[in-house]
């Protein structure tokens, strides 16, 4: 591996892991990426996690909402990481 | 023309003394200048982070980063060489 | 990065004697390539791994990856990752590990 880009180089075909901006994660297999990381996925399933404060006991809800999307394009700027998803927590 | 002075070598002449960075946004940044390129990413030694505590506004959190740090230039708002740090009155001040 | 680079570094070591207390961003990254670091992203998150390799962009690719949230708190672990570099705020040496 030479450059950071190889890495998303070898993961095309397999199911990536993709954290973006404003709280959003992808996963879902890795059809084409170019050098902005504009990515192209397929059977992706699309996380969106949001915070809430409880306005009586002040404390934190999480919310993760997901939903499957057959084909979608992301796009580069937006893009925090991209991993191959075996090992992540 | 020619004894003009460019930005850049205002902060050639900071190098091996203290720099104190204004990031887009709230953050502050303090530390020794090691050297620095083109885009304005810098190079520094004991540096300190202060930023405001996400729950909390009104406070600080400062943070001592141990090593040495190659800061991402395109964040760098201001930068005052030679300074000492966030003056008294500004908000950074309040965490030392 | 281009490979000419570190040749051209070697050549110019005995001027940089000169200028000890000089140390440019490409210096720095030369001398973390393969170590541990820390990299801290504008949104807090933080990322600590070894630095495989990385590009003009500060684009990186990092092995045994663990992604720390603004509170400190251990969120995540990967294999391998790679971080878009325009997230980065710095890149520091991690000591220990």
């Amino acid at each position: 591996m030479e450059e950071p880009l190889d890495l998303i180089r070898l993961s095309i075909s397999e199911v990536v892991f993709v954290k973006c901006r404003g709280d959003r994660e992808l996963r879902g297999k890795l059809h084409a990426y170019d050098q902005h990381l504009n990515l192209i996925l397929g059977d992706v399933e699309e996380t969106v996690t949001s915070t809430e404060i409880d306005e009586e006991t002040d404390e934190e809800i999480v919310k993760k909402q997901t939903r499957k999307v057959k084909m979608l394009f992301v796009r580069g700027d937006i893009v925090v990481l991209v991993s191959p998803p075996l090992r992540t927590g | 023309m020619a004894n003009r002075i460019l930005p850049l070598e205002l902060i050639d002449k900071a190098i091996g003394s203290k720099i104190w960075i204004l990031m887009r946004g709230t953050k502050e940044i303090v530390g020794n200048l090691r050297g620095f390129d083109d885009y304005v990413n810098l190079v520094l030694d004991d540096a300190i982070e202060y930023s405001p505590d996400p729950k909390d506004k009104t406070k600080i959190i400062k943070t001592e980063l141990k090593s040495e740090i190659l800061l991402n230039g395109n964040q760098i708002a201001v930068l005052v060489p030679g300074g000492t740090g966030p003056p008294e009155d500004s908000l950074a001040a309040k965490a030392r | 990065m281009s490979s000419e680079e570190p040749k051209a570094a070697a050549d110019a070591a005995p001027a940089a004697d000169a200028e000890k207390s000089k140390r440019s961003p490409s210096d720095f990254l030369k001398s973390v390539l393969g170590r541990p670091v820390r990299v801290k992203l504008n949104s807090g998150i933080e990322y600590r791994g070894v630095l495989a390799c990385l590009d003009g962009y500060l684009n990186m690719a990092l092995e045994q990856s663990e992604e720390y949230g603004p509170d400190g708190l251990l969120k995540a672990k990967y294999g391998d990752c790679f971080i878009r570099g325009n997230n980065v705020l710095y890149v520091s040496t991690q000591k220990r590990r």
